[in-house]
């Protein structure tokens, strides 16, 4: 019963982390460039729903997105897009200093002491033996709703289908008439929006949040797009649930739970080892 | 031309430098006895330094109404570390320039591994009334009134060993933090074997704990050698877990636990306790009495006072008294004994045996105060207290 428990634990736990890793593997898939500050978004998405919790918890969670979907497309437009074309190490430098301002800034408005936010107090499930609280189960749900929603989203709409061919082929995509600055604009937009509705089910988790809430999550979920192949969204998933599951079994195991992290991160260097493209990932045969 | 200006020049300042330095000799005769430390006024523990500021200057206060150490009086000398090691060495030095002659140490720990390295050196002595920190008196200079983080492990065990038998006993520490771990492997060591204990651990800023809620679930008493954000944390989480807990109880990191902005500690059904050496609901006593001289003298609302402020009210007047004690046995203390002179003197007392102080931190039954001694080592010892932060909801 334990182990079922801390199973589903688990598969909760990654349908987190496979949601900031979709924002994460999006981002690299069409913009080719690691957004660092992806992980302090799901701090912003906290905050915005702190602000308007004594409204209503919907309409919190609602003006959480769709204030982290303007954040995102504000932040690709001043800090990222400038610098299409520059070196990449430049664009990963950007990134690190938009987490630091983000961190910076929530600091400076909220204080360093983490707040608690409650959005709402739900029940425990009891079936059997089995008892596993209902903000587990609705984060399992609504993960498993997202990443199927996603998946239908970029396989059949037209927006969807433009941002694989600008994965694939920059260049050639604006030949066939698709705006790319428009597609890389959409992609930050539902990264960012993915991420804030990631801090909701944190938040039902946990209900802390701290300015820097956000750094290790998004290190997390970064290890787990890298671990299912960065740039493929159903990698992105896999690595996510992987890397929950992986966590929840290790901090059950009082002897192996302070090493929790060096557990996860060391999967990470084992599997490049093994395999570089990651589980799901594309090989790429380099033309020399 | 060029090169004999700068020759000029270079003079100049030689000469500066020299009129600098000796004014910075200039010896300030003293008139008063002054204690020196260092704590945060500022920043994010500065709730802690300045109670512990105004506690101690209530003390020296009420110490010099009352004719002072045979006619001398006392001066408080605080300066703000903001919680941090590398401001120690400044402001120690502007101590000793300013005429420090014994010291209360700093207010916390980190600060205070550097303060006790230098006050050794110049053999101050110092009684910190909160630096936790195992090795703070690691040297002879140095005291503390509050428990060291291992003893409060011991005394914690000692108190589980008496009210918890037959008890399920959970665990749960940060395995990465040298106060927390600390603690637990006291508690471990100093808890009957008939005990039967679950560990969970966890590391880092993590912040969900399904795994160690899962793990613990069935005990009745958790331990939580930890700070206080992971342990609201975790009693928040545990809401949603089906467990058999009763009782939560922590250490001095509980301290602020009722205080935290958004959290409804009301909400959590556990009871709620706390390892302490100073009851701050106390209705009755010698505490009482405390809390209401320092409520009528300061804004509680800006200003709360908390076991830190107690323990330095009882650092002042413990020095006090021991220096009186040095007196009746034929010692020189007057405002101009070196800080040197007055560590031998100090340590002396603190070390004897036979010198036991009365305070207000520790155990106090009814209108008694408590019984307060030291260790050669430098450690407190003195009866610690269950304080109940929030009673179990019926």
């Amino acid at each position: 019963m334990e182990f079922l428990t801390t199973f589903v634990n688990g598969l909760s736990l990654g349908g987190i982390y496979a949601m900031i890793a979709l924002g994460y593997t999006m981002v690299y898939g069409i913009a080719k460039m690691l957004n660092f500050a992806h992980g302090d978004i799901i701090m912003v998405g906290g905050y915005t729903i702190l602000l308007f919790l004594a409204v209503n918890p919907i309409v919190a969670i609602v003006a959480s997105m769709i204030f982290c979907m303007l954040l995102g497309i504000v932040i690709e437009k001043v800090a990222y897009k400038p610098l299409r074309g520059a070196s990449p190490l430049a664009v990963l430098i950007t990134a690190i200093g938009v987490s630091y301002l983000l961190q910076s800034i929530s600091q400076m408005i909220f204080g360093s002491a983490p707040k608690f936010i409650v959005i709402a107090e739900l029940g425990i499930l009891k079936i059997g033996g089995l008892s596993i609280g209902y903000s587990t189960i609705i984060t399992l749900a609504c993960s498993l709703v997202v990443m199927i929603a996603l998946s239908l989203f970029v396989k059949f709409s037209k927006t969807g289908r433009a941002m694989v061919a600008v994965s694939e082929d920059k260049g050639a995509a604006q030949l066939m008439g698709i705006n790319v600055n428009n597609i890389i604009m959409i992609t930050f937009a539902i990264g960012s929006a993915l991420a804030a509705l990631a801090s909701v089910f944190f938040l039902l988790k946990a209900p802390t949040m701290s300015p820097t809430f956000g750094s290790l999550p998004g290190i997390k979920a970064f290890t787990a797009a890298v671990i299912g192949g960065i740039g493929s969204i159903p990698g992105a998933m896999l690595g996510g649930i992987l890397l929950g599951v992986i966590e929840c079994f290790a901090q059950s195991v009082p002897v192996i739970s302070p090493y929790t992290d060096a557990i996860e991160f060391s999967i990470l260097i084992i599997l490049l080892l093994v395999k570089p493209s990651g589980l799901l990932g594309k090989k790429r045969r380099e033309k020399v | 031309m060029k090169k004999a200006i700068l020759k000029v020049l270079a003079l100049c300042m030689c000469a500066a430098m020299l009129l600098c330095s000796l004014v910075a000799c200039g010896d300030k005769k003293n008139d008063k006895i002054v204690i020196g430390l260092t704590g945060p006024l500022t920043g994010g523990a500065s709730i802690y330094g300045i109670a512990v500021r105004n506690s101690a200057q209530m003390a020296v206060d009420e110490i010099n109404e009352a004719g002072g150490l045979n006619g001398i009086e006392f001066k408080l000398d605080m300066r703000d570390d903001e919680h941090k090691a590398e401001n120690v060495a400044n402001l120690y030095t502007g101590l000793v320039e300013d005429g420090m002659q014994v010291s209360l140490g700093t207010v916390t720990t980190k600060p205070g591994l550097e303060f006790k390295n230098l006050s050794k050196d110049d053999n101050v002595f110092f009684l910190t009334p909160s630096a936790t920190g195992d090795a703070i008196p690691e040297y002879d200079n140095g005291y503390q009134m509050c428990f060291a983080d291992s003893n409060q492990g011991t005394a914690a065990a000692e108190f589980f060993n008496e009210n918890y038998v037959g008890k399920k006993i959970g665990i749960f520490f940060k395995a990465d933090d040298e106060y927390s771990k600390g603690i637990n492997d006291n508690f471990k060591a100093a808890l009957d074997d008939s005990f039967d204990v679950t560990e969970a651990n966890f590391t880092g800023d993590a912040s969900t704990f399904d795994s160690q809620i899962a793990t613990l679930k069935d005990c009745e008493i958790v331990f939580m050698p930890i700070y206080y954000t992971p342990a609201s944390q975790f009693m928040t989480q545990a809401k949603s877990v089906d467990n058999s807990i009763t009782t939560y109880y922590g250490c001095d990191g509980f301290d602020g636990i009722d205080a935290i902005e958004g959290f409804d500690i009301t909400s959590i059904p556990q009871e709620i306790s706390m390892l302490s050496h100073f009851n701050s609901t106390a209705t009755e006593g010698p505490a009482a009495e405390f809390i209401k001289k320092y409520n009528d003298k300061y804004d509680e609302a800006k200003e709360p006072l908390n076991q830190f402020g107690a323990a330095a009210y009882d650092c002042v007047y413990a020095i006090y008294e021991a220096l009186k004690v040095a007196v009746e046995n034929g010692k020189e203390v007057t405002a101009e004994t070196s800080a040197s002179e007055m560590c031998d003197i100090l340590t002396e007392v603190f070390n004897s045996d036979s010198f036991e102080f009365r305070g207000i931190t520790g155990k106090c039954e009814g209108n008694e105060k408590s019984h307060i001694s030291w260790s050669e080592d430098g450690t407190v010892v003195k009866e610690a207290i269950k304080y109940i932060v929030k009673e179990k909801n019926a």
